[in-house]
């Protein structure tokens, strides 16, 4: 059983890996909710009993371990917040963008680095030879 | 007791109901600074109660030990949630007094310190988790802080790739509670030495590749530049001075605290991975030219350091890695609050932070540098301190590099911008923070007390 649960972790956690390094962004945050069921599983397969619901036993059958199921509950919830944080986030970026790729995203970014620098270049220069003519 | 609870709930519910008020009106803003004092003050508290080697503990809801969560405060968590909460404030009151810029900036940094003091204060594995994702969820937002839309970029990188880190700890988590069958650290720190060394180690590699994420070190680096190099300052002051404790907390207390044995197994790594960390964090921010990108660099430099004094360990190692935890949180926020202000006194500030970064007498970063040749001298390897000394020698050359171009050639650059200085409570701030890295510097002992204290928690040897 333990084999089962570490593979279905494995394989949900592998093909979220796959999704975060592509190329559309939604498909990113596709991605990183299916990396935090994949812990919500690892969570719930920790468990160190199983068999009937823990709540009021009846003694027939051992309960199974019920502090896994709180932590699997908490786990979710913050995976749905996060999940409509990263959902904010890309919303944000395709208003001010109008594109979900991941490559815009950098190019954009590569842009504005070489204009700040560029900005920057003519004052260094300017500086670079006032200096020099200081010096003399 | 009540101080314990009172550290959490006031920012806490101060967070919550800010959320709704519009954060850029300045006397929300205030009541915000207000909501941190009184963690502050709570904290304060706490630490004279708690210091040298008490501790306190509280059990939530009233349950008998085993069934609730368990909150505890030893010397080890106050001395790192005063940290970041001064930390905090002081990059909070800087932004307020510079104009806030987003409704609801004052409500998640109140909120992000709240989740920074819980985590520090809890003896709970899985409320390690809840508080720490509570405090990087704030962070997630404020990274965007600024409507620079190129900020939504790294935004996006650095939340994926903490989350990324989140889940493994989550899982190292689970991992944890299969093998010792409890949450409470105090029991998984005493079965831990039955559990088969072969899963031990797996989950000491998961914990150590998720702290290693959030502090940035060096192969789990690629997000931080961007991050830190895009925001406004007081964000990168939080970032680097506030939230990067966790990773060096975490590292202290899941490494040398829960998982001694692994640790030592790991020494050699740990001290292999520090020193590129180092030498790599501090070859390319001397190659940088923004100053925000080169203090990210550096940011990447000074998390190896601590690693490597963890990775030496003993009495010597861990306490100077609670010291340089401790001092460079301090010197980063000095440095990322004081970089972009001008006007008189402001590069004063600056050079004082400077001079901690690289540690020179009389800053504060000194008695750190110190303490990592202490563990050098410890270690007896040669290697080591050759390594400190160019490391120190380098954050000279980069520290005084920014110096030069943000506070003298800057001048010239644009006349009339300079002579626009920022408004002098703004800079106050920064002052005060230098003044007090000076006072560190020059009365070393209380930090020095604090910082053995911190790491006798973890060795339990004597101070």
């Amino acid at each position: 059983m333990t084999l089962v649960f570490a593979l279905a972790a494995a394989t949900v956690f592998g093909v979220g890996a796959y999704l975060v390094l592509t190329n559309d962004l939604v498909r990113v945050v596709a991605g990183m909710v299916l990396i935090s069921q994949s812990a919500v599983l690892v969570v719930i397969a920790s468990g160190l009993t199983r068999g009937d619901a823990p709540i009021l036993p009846t003694g027939d059958n051992e309960p199974s371990d019920a502090l896994v199921q709180a932590m699997a509950l908490t786990a979710i919830v913050i995976g749905l917040a996060v999940t409509a944080l990263l959902l904010a986030i890309v919303a944000r970026v395709r208003a001010s963008l109008h594109s979900l790729e991941v490559r815009e995203l950098a190019r954009d970014e590569a842009e504005h680095t070489a204009e700040v620098e560029q900005a920057h270049e003519p004052q260094l220069e300017r500086l670079d030879r006032e200096e020099a003519e200081d010096e003399q | 007791m009540t101080t314990l609870v009172l550290a959490l709930l006031f920012p806490w519910v101060g967070g919550v109901l800010l959320l709704l008020a519009d954060g850029r009106r300045r006397r929300n803003g205030w009541l915000a600074v207000v909501a941190v004092l009184g963690n502050l003050g709570a904290l304060v508290a706490l630490a004279i109660r708690v210091l040298p080697d008490g501790h306190e503990t509280i059990v939530t809801g009233g349950w008998d030990g085993g069934v609730g969560i368990v909150l505890r405060a030893d010397a080890l968590g106050v001395v790192f949630a005063l940290l970041s909460s001064f930390v905090v404030l002081a990059a909070l009151v800087h932004e307020v007094l510079d104009g806030v810029r987003s409704r609801t900036f004052p409500a998640l940094v109140v909120l992000l310190c709240t989740g920074l003091t819980g985590l520090f204060l809890t003896g709970d594995v899985f409320n390690f988790y809840v508080f720490f994702e509570l405090a990087m969820i704030s962070a997630y937002v404020l990274t965007a802080y600024g409507d620079d839309r190129h900020q939504l970029g790294a935004a996006l990188v650095f939340a994926v790739v903490n989350l990324v880190g989140s889940f493994l700890f989550l899982i190292a988590v689970a991992a944890m509670y299969h093998v010792t069958g409890t949450l409470a650290m105090e029991q998984v720190a005493a079965r831990m030495a039955d559990v088969e060394p072969n899963a031990a180690i797996l989950i000491a590699v998961t914990f150590f590749v998720a702290f290693g994420t959030k502090l940035g070190l060096f192969p789990f680096h690629f997000w931080l530049p961007a991050v830190y190099a895009g925001t406004r300052p007081a964000v990168a002051a939080i970032l680097s001075g506030a939230l990067a404790n966790i990773g060096a907390y975490g590292l202290l207390r899941f490494g040398a605290g829960l998982l001694p044995g692994e640790l030592e197994l790991g020494s050699t790594v740990l001290i292999v991975i520090g020193s590129a960390s180092v030498v790599y964090g501090a070859l390319l921010a001397v190659s940088r030219r923004d100053p925000a990108e080169m203090l990210a660099y550096s940011a990447i430099g000074q998390a190896g350091y601590v690693l490597v004094a963890l990775g030496v360990g003993g009495p010597v190692g861990l306490a100077a890695a609670v010291l340089y935890a401790i001092l460079n949180a301090l010197s980063k926020a000095l440095l990322f609050l004081s970089g972009a202000l001008r006007g008189a006194l402001v590069a004063g500030a600056f050079a004082v932070g400077a001079l901690s970064l690289a540690g020179m007498p009389p800053a504060a970063g000194f008695l750190g540098k110190l303490a990592l040749f202490r563990t050098g001298v410890e270690e007896g390897s040669v290697a080591l301190i050759v390594l400190l000394f160019c490391g120190g020698a380098l954050a000279f050359v980069y520290a005084f590099q920014l110096y030069q171009h943000e506070f003298w050639r800057g001048r010239r650059v644009a006349p009339e911008e300079a002579a626009v200085a920022s408004p002098l409570p703004v800079r106050a701030v920064s002052i005060v923070l230098a003044l007090l890295v000076l006072a560190l510097g020059l009365w070393p002992e209380p930090l020095l007390s604090l910082s053995n204290d911190a790491a006798a928690v973890l060795h339990g040897g004597p101070r």
